[in-house]
């Protein structure tokens, strides 16, 4: 199964990573962080991620902290 | 198992940038930091940082580094480039500018730096206004282009023509390597990288100035979200600042 981690700690929410993947498995958050962010999530419940790396790519933040293809 | 993508080694652990939301800054701190990673360039690298949003570049960035005030970042690297020269050692020296640095305050500096071919490598960020001071227009603001200290949009009449900065750059016959990229999708960035591998490489290999303009957004001061920003340039600047290879001295 592959994945992507995210740091959500680095994480601004631009959604930049949302737009970019091709089978839709970055989220925002239903609940805001401590700074009021609701901030991206990954979310592969039908294993669907192809390890692409795009939305690695594209985060300006390198909140996408590893992509593993499996 | 295989890793795909993993932070490059070049950018500090635990940084966290300080550009705003959907800054493409962050981008293209990437594509370098990758790209020094790939050429094994760290360790002999020194990173000369500049005035303007990315003045901090030396917090991200695991390299050697020094500051070059107000857009004297090409003529500071001039002189590591020279004096470790003189010492028999052979340093890989870049600068990281944006529009501002590079081609308003330091213009002098920047194209007398090509006109000499400096073997030092330039990166110019241009988000087409002065970002980190509240969005002023700069010399690459474009026509029309609605800014702080230009509500009424930039007008040929009164402030002229905006500046292209890589033609201009690739008319120095000291000039190995001239491009302008953009990053507003993944295509785009990876013709990015690409580019700043050439620019590093042509360093690498003695062939003069290197210089890469990369077309990025500022979504605070052009007051769109990440992704309209992203489609303005796709749809609007690059009318004004036509992407591709303007110099490059292996093909010429
Ligand atoms: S690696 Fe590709 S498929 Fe997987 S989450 Fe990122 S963009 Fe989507
Ligand atoms: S691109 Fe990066 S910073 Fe932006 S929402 Fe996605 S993970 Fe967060
Ligand atoms: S002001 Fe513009 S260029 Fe500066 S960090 Fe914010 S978005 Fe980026």
């Amino acid at each position: 199964m592959s994945y992507i981690v995210i740091d959500e700690s680095k994480c601004k929410s631009c959604y930049l990573c949302i737009n970019a993947c091709p089978k839709k498995l970055i989220k925002a958050k239903e609940k805001p962080n401590n700074f009021g962010e609701y901030t991206a999530e990954f979310k592969d419940d039908k294993k669907e991620c192809i390890a692409c790396a795009k939305c690695a790519l594209v985060c300006p933040d390198i909140a996408i902290t590893k992509v593993v293809k499996e | 198992m295989q890793t795909i993508f993993e932070t490059p080694k070049t950018i500090k652990e635990n940084s966290r940038f300080s550009f705003c939301p959907g800054c493409d800054h962050g981008v293209a701190i990437k594509l370098v930091a990758q790209v020094l990673d790939e050429l094994g360039l760290q360790e002999n690298t020194i990173l000369v940082a500049s005035s303007g949003c990315s003045v901090n570049l030396y917090d991200y960035l695991e390299l050697d580094c020094i500051e070059a005030p107000h857009g004297r970042a090409c003529a500071v690297a001039t002189g590591i480039k020279r004096a470790h020269k003189v010492q028999g050692k052979e340093k890989f020296v870049f600068t990281y500018q944006g529009d501002g640095d590079f081609a308003s305050i330091g213009l002098g500096e920047s194209l007398h730096s090509a006109l000499r071919g400096e073997n030092i490598t330039a990166i110019c960020i241009n988000n087409t206004n002065f970002g980190m001071t509240g969005g002023q227009m700069g010399p690459t603001s474009v026509l029309g282009q609605i800014t702080s200290t230009s509500p009424q949009g930039r007008n040929k009449e009164t402030h002229g023509f905006p500046i292209k900065t890589a033609e201009h750059i690739a008319l120095c016959d000291g000039t190995s390597f001239s491009a302008r990229v953009a990053l507003f999708d993944v295509k785009n960035i990876l013709k990015a990288k690409n580019a700043i591998k050439k620019a590093f490489e042509y360093q690498k290999q003695g062939l003069g100035f290197s210089f890469v303009e990369i077309l990025a957004s500022c979504p605070t001061n052009w007051r769109l979200s990440p992704l309209e920003s992203h489609n303005k340039i796709e749809n609007e600047l690059t009318k004004t600042y036509p992407l591709g290879i303007f110099k490059d001295i292996k093909n010429d």
